[in-house]
């Protein structure tokens, strides 16, 4: 038997695996989706960067709906439960998470405030994650979509230096359009590097505070709504 | 990124291949991929530190890079790429649609009796 490394020795014995990891996250997050599923509520997983307009987006949401529609959101932040006064004051039911030490919200989490919440078969189930381009995009909370929000102030770039957050993006919305007119921000230029990153995102144009393109976001969320609860896959 | 929450993945998943009889782990080979982020250093050190004490305590942890592959959304070839975003060789425009290299696989376990 070889001193240095052991090699050669008659008593090291490969065991061959050759599996994917399906890291304890991942498990969580297929254990959530499948209740979900089977209860037909849509999981909607808002990330994006600290005030882009999440919880605005949100509010404008629950407004409009809360008069037909039963919304739930579980709300992640590193610290307080002021986002989830906001969102009971517009008129849904909350469930803060505070993360602490933690950058993002992850499938646990979702499973505890999800047996916390109790949803009713056809409920709608905003996740609002904690506000953080890199860490959010890694760890899967077992949702139906995944939304990014952005706005005009961070730049047009941010697609190219956060490619995994907008990789992963079923919808990207930029919020605070009406800013627009007055920051340095290319828009053709930002749609061209969402579009290479991501081919297949739907992109919306809202402007939250004034309700300005949240019609064509409350659609797409509607659309997918409707076709969980008549079991059309899409 | 991650790599103390995926240590401790990595251990567990060990832990199950392990039979109760097998004595030690001598080395644990993975296959991570490019577009992970995951910094091998990081996950070695994190091991080490995570397996302190079991029976994986001291095995090396040996670690080869899964390149990543994308198509192109523009021009649809396909190409191989090192790092989280690759740029097409043929348009020049960012990567499309990712193929593979966003995986980590437990490869194999070297197990010693004694």
């Amino acid at each position: 038997m070889c001193d240095t490394c052991g090699c050669g020795s008659p008593s090291v014995r490969t065991i061959d695996v050759d599996e994917r990891l399906l890291a304890l996250n991942t498990a969580m997050a297929e254990h959530n989706r499948a209740h979900l599923a089977e209860r037909k509520i849509l999981a909607v997983n808002l990330m994006g960067t600290p005030g882009a307009g999440k919880t605005a987006l949100l509010e404008t949401t629950i407004v409009k709906w809360r008069a037909y529609r039963r919304i739930l959101v579980i709300e992640g932040d590193q610290a307080t439960d002021r986002d989830s006064a906001r969102i009971a004051a517009a008129g849904a039911t909350a469930c803060q998470v505070e993360t602490g030490l933690g950058c993002h919200l992850d499938a646990h989490q979702i499973h505890d405030a999800l047996h916390h919440l109790d949803p009713r078969e056809g409920d709608l189930l905003f996740i609002e994650n904690v506000g953080n381009l890199v860490c959010p995009a890694l760890f899967d909370l077992g949702e139906r979509l995944r939304v990014v929000v952005t706005s005009p102030t961070e730049g047009a770039d941010k697609p190219l230096k956060y490619p995994p957050m907008f990789r992963a993006a079923h919808v990207v919305v930029l919020n605070k359009c009406d800013l627009l007119p007055h920051v340095p921000f290319n828009l053709d230029e930002w749609t061209a590097y969402v579009r290479e990153i991501n081919s297949h995102a739907r992109i919306i144009k809202t402007t939250a505070l004034s309700g300005d393109g949240v019609g064509e976001w409350l659609a797409e969320i509607d659309n997918l709504r409707r076709s969980l609860l008549v079991g059309i896959s899409v | 990124m991650h790599e103390l929450s995926l240590a401790r993945d990595l251990l567990g998943a060990i832990e199950r291949k392990l039979y109760p009889g097998d004595a030690r782990v001598v080395r644990v080979n993975v296959g991570i991929g490019s577009a992970t982020g995951i910094m091998s250093e990081s996950l070695r050190f994190a091991f080490r530190v995570i397996c302190e004490g079991t029976r994986i305590g001291g095995a090396e942890l040996c670690v080869t890079t899964i390149a990543a592959r994308s198509r192109c959304g523009n021009c649809g070839i396909l190409f191989e790429f090192d790092g989280m975003i690759g740029r097409c060789p043929a348009c020049g425009r960012f990567s499309g649609e990712l193929l593979c290299g966003d995986e980590m696989i437990l490869r194999t376990i070297e197990v010693a009796d004694v």
